[in-house]
């Protein structure tokens, strides 16, 4: 049972590299977060630079979170679930040491351009089409790296988290591709034009754009839950059933709901209804794997008083029930009209990725990340105290958001008695003012408790590496 | 049929595991998008609706550069409210030469589907130097470099090529020029022309003088020529509401 | 025929139907006979079988 043997057993050099790339990228993207949401508040921050006004800014703190943060952690977790589960090594090692080096050139690359000013303009996709095509690299390979793992597995079943990381790759590369036809204006140039147009392109960015959320941030992170936190509780799944039921519904279903982002819009109304029935519908998966995992728990409660990585990943799970929940009320056509354009949207966002995309992502890291190096975690009052930072943080983001976004749908659409408007739209921006500060604070929060983590992670690592120095220096390898 | 379908056989065979998974994934889509690239009657026929001209097409460019779309939408809804605040609702076919879309997702600014005619060009260029001055309680960013810095017209040609290749109907010969002549109206048609981009262009920055200095062509020139002319194409006065009702 | 697809009064009984009919189908052969399903739910170990030597080979637990 001694985990020295797991270390040879599997190749967990690629994963360190991930999970500390992840860890690093986390601090980065949070900043750039906390510091736009404070350009909000406090306009002087944008000093009169083009390189970090906001509009520029804004795609780097997204890309540094979603691909930088979510991506590394996925690359990280998924080669380690797949060869544990698998019992097997990866396949072509080589190609997988390409991912990690690919993908980090990808966001460091991004990050530049958007300051530079290069941009395409389609949100979460706004990485110019060289860029693009360097994705599309890295990730036929890290398909190949993972079919290839999974086809030499030793178990003849493929454990469920595997099915949920496999759906994801396979769903980011199709959706990337699409999304992103362009016609360059010239080889040596980076700017490019997108083939759709007006109405086709909104389908397509959308399309994108809520099955990365879809995808990329709930089916991949899903597949880390399933491993994760029965691995962590020391018991299986609550229900392996419902885990495939889980599967296949939510990779049927998710894909038709793109359209509920362009409720009365000037694109055809059969198709965002549409959009907003398949919502609802996604509700009944959506809790179905949330009570999945929570009852993975059932029996082993008091693991929650002790262990702040257990708590991590179930305060985890009820943000996904609550985003889950709060999405496709939102994708009804009338509460969208008062919704849409406000910042209950970005509260909504920021719930599911703070609460629920980040939070299993950091249990499931201070899970791995002691058994990567052999070793315990640096300090188990500091995973603590990040518990409450990030917990504090994300409530008073989300409740600054709910406050704000439900008041700018009102202020906006207020009549007085004489059948006019009651505000102009600058009334409403100089309500905002109180939660913007607000929601930097509560950004801070979470900011503060991620550093804490690097802090631990880093004196996790040193620890590990000394360990692994002593043991090595006597020269007798313990047989 | 369903009595020999083993669920083993998926949970042990990665390759029909991906088979059946990119089929559950691919149906959502299909039915959603395709027929919008098929059917002809997503969009209403409007007249006025035109291409860029090379300096509104420049000027939409710094628009997508700067990351404008993170706060300003452009996509008015068929709302009491957003009718009395921007105007009529937006249509399909006031963006189908828009590559790509900037309807947004977010106002932290107002919509700007129809900003084009309600303030003068002075007031547009105080505002992008300093959006205080005439805004108090404004947050957006100042963007003083517009005006500092020279629009680089080198490769405007370049780019309406782009933009013809993806659909847009600028023309590149006498015979593309014809027919765009039939169909915007002569002065327009010399406008859309490729091979004058660059003329065309600086003619339209001195005639327009959108940003109070006619010495040279400045990003300001551009952006202020895009923004006076969104949403100002289509004559609402002249379309019957019941026709447009049809293609909600 | 893509037109068909235009209609909502089409479309969307058609998704109901399709996605209720996949949903039975799946909740069938996951919850179907005695035997599948036991298999089936042996799987939950299989996170716990990768930290030693002793690797199960036996095909299905």
């Amino acid at each position: 049972m001694s985990a020295t043997s797991a270390v040879d057993q599997y190749d967990y050099d690629i994963i360190k590299k991930f999970s500390v790339m992840a860890v690093v990228w986390a601090v980065v993207g949070m900043f750039v977060g906390v510091y736009i949401a404070s350009q909000l508040a406090w306009p002087f921050l944008n000093f009169d630079s083009p390189y970090i006004s906001f509009g520029r800014f804004r795609p780097v703190h997204t890309g540094a979170v979603i691909f930088g943060f979510g991506g590394s952690a996925l690359f990280a977790t998924s080669y380690y679930v797949v060869q544990r589960t698998c019992q097997t090594r990866l396949f072509a090692p080589g190609l997988a040491t390409f991912t990690f080096w690919g993908w980090q050139a990808v966001i460091v690359l991004a990050a530049l351009s958007y300051v530079m000013g290069y941009s395409q303009g389609r949100e979460y996709a706004e990485m110019e089409w060289p860029i693009d095509l360097l994705i599309l690299f890295v990730w036929v390979a890290y398909m190949v790296v993972y079919i290839g793992t999974l086809m030499n597995r030793k178990q003849p079943h493929i454990y469920v988290a595997n099915w949920f990381y496999l759906s994801f790759i396979l769903v980011t590369a199709l959706l990337h591709t699409f999304n992103n036809i362009a016609v360059p204006v010239d080889l040596f140039s980076m700017k490019s034009y997108s083939l759709f147009s007006g109405a086709q392109d909104a389908m397509t960015q959308w399309w994108y754009g809520h099955n990365a959320v879809g995808f990329f941030l709930t089916a991949a992170f899903l597949g880390m839950m399933y491993y994760f936190v029965p691995k962590h509780a020391g018991r299986p799944v609550y229900s392996y059933r419902l885990s495939i039921v889980h599967f296949w519904a939510l990779s049927f279903m998710y894909m038709w709901v793109g359209t509920h982002h362009l409720h009365w819009t000037a694109l055809p109304d059969w198709a965002s209804t549409l959009g907003a029935t398949f919502s609802i519908m996604l509700l009944l998966p959506s809790w179905g794997g949330m009570i999945n995992g929570i009852m993975t728990l059932s029996g082993a409660w008091d693991k929650l008083r002790t262990d702040p990585i257990m708590r991590f990943m179930i305060v985890a799970l009820s943000f996904y029930g609550m985003s889950t929940f709060e999405g496709p009320l939102m994708s009804l056509k009338d509460v969208n009209a008062l919704s849409h354009y406000t910042d209950w949207t970005v509260g909504h966002v920021h719930s599911g990725a703070l609460g629920w995309v980040a939070m299993i992502a950091f249990g499931s890291l201070y899970h791995m990340i002691p058994k990567l190096w052999n070793t315990q975690m640096y300090s188990v009052r500091l995973i603590n105290a990040h518990f409450w930072l990030a917990t504090i943080g994300v409530l008073l983001y989300i409740t600054a958001m709910w406050i704000s976004g439900i008041s700018q749908g009102l202020m906006w659409r207020a009549f007085d008695d004489f059948g006019n408007l009651q505000y102009s739209f600058v009334e409403s921006v100089a309500a905002m003012h109180p939660f913007y500060v607000m929601r930097a604070i509560g950004g801070m929060f979470y900011l503060t408790g991620m550093v804490l983590m690097a802090y631990n992670v880093y004196m996790t690592i040193r620890q590990g590496v000394r360990a692994a120095q002593t043991a090595a220096t006597p020269a007798t390898a313990t047989a | 049929m369903f009595k020999n379908f083993k669920h083993e056989k998926i949970e042990t065979n990665a390759g029909l595991l991906l088979v059946l998974t990119m089929l559950a994934v691919s149906v959502g889509g299909l039915v959603e998008i395709a027929p919008l690239f098929f059917i002809k009657d997503t969009m209403e026929k409007v007249d006025g609706v035109r291409p860029y001209t090379p300096l509104e097409q420049r000027g939409r460019d710094i628009y997508i550069r700067e990351g404008c779309y993170t706060c300003h939408s452009q996509m008015i809804r068929p709302f009491r409210d957003e009718q009395l605040r921007y105007g009529h609702y937006s249509l399909a076919a006031e963006s189908k030469y828009d590559h790509p879309f900037q309807w947004g997702s977010k106002r932290t600014g107002p919509d700007l589907a129809r900003v084009g005619g309600k303030y003068s060009n002075e007031w547009h260029v105080q505002h992008m130097i300093n959006p205080k001055s005439v805004v108090p309680e404004s947050v957006m960013p100042n963007y003083p470099w517009l005006m500092e810095t020279k629009l680089d017209i080198s490769d405007v040609g370049d780019r309406m090529r782009a933009l013809r290749r993806v659909g847009v109907p600028y023309s590149s010969n006498q015979e593309e020029l014809d027919r765009n002549i039939e169909r915007f109206g002569e002065d327009m048609a010399r406008m859309l022309h490729i091979p004058d981009a660059q003329k065309n262009l600086v003619k339209q920055a001195q005639e327009g003088n959108y940003d109070g200095d006619r010495s040279s062509v400045s990003e300001m020139d551009a952006l202020v020529a895009y923004l006076q002319m969104l949403g100002t194409l289509v004559d609402f006065s002249k379309i019957d509401p019941e026709e447009l009702v049809k293609f909600r | 025929m893509i037109e068909w697809f235009s209609h909502p009064e089409n479309t969307k009984p058609l998704g109901l139907v399709i996605f209720f009919v996949t949903f039975c189908l799946i909740v069938l052969w996951v919850y179907g006979r005695g035997k599948r399903s036991r298999k089936l739910e042996e799987h939950k170990n299989i996170p716990f079988l990768d930290d030693e030597d002793e690797v199960k080979d036996k095909p299905n637990g």
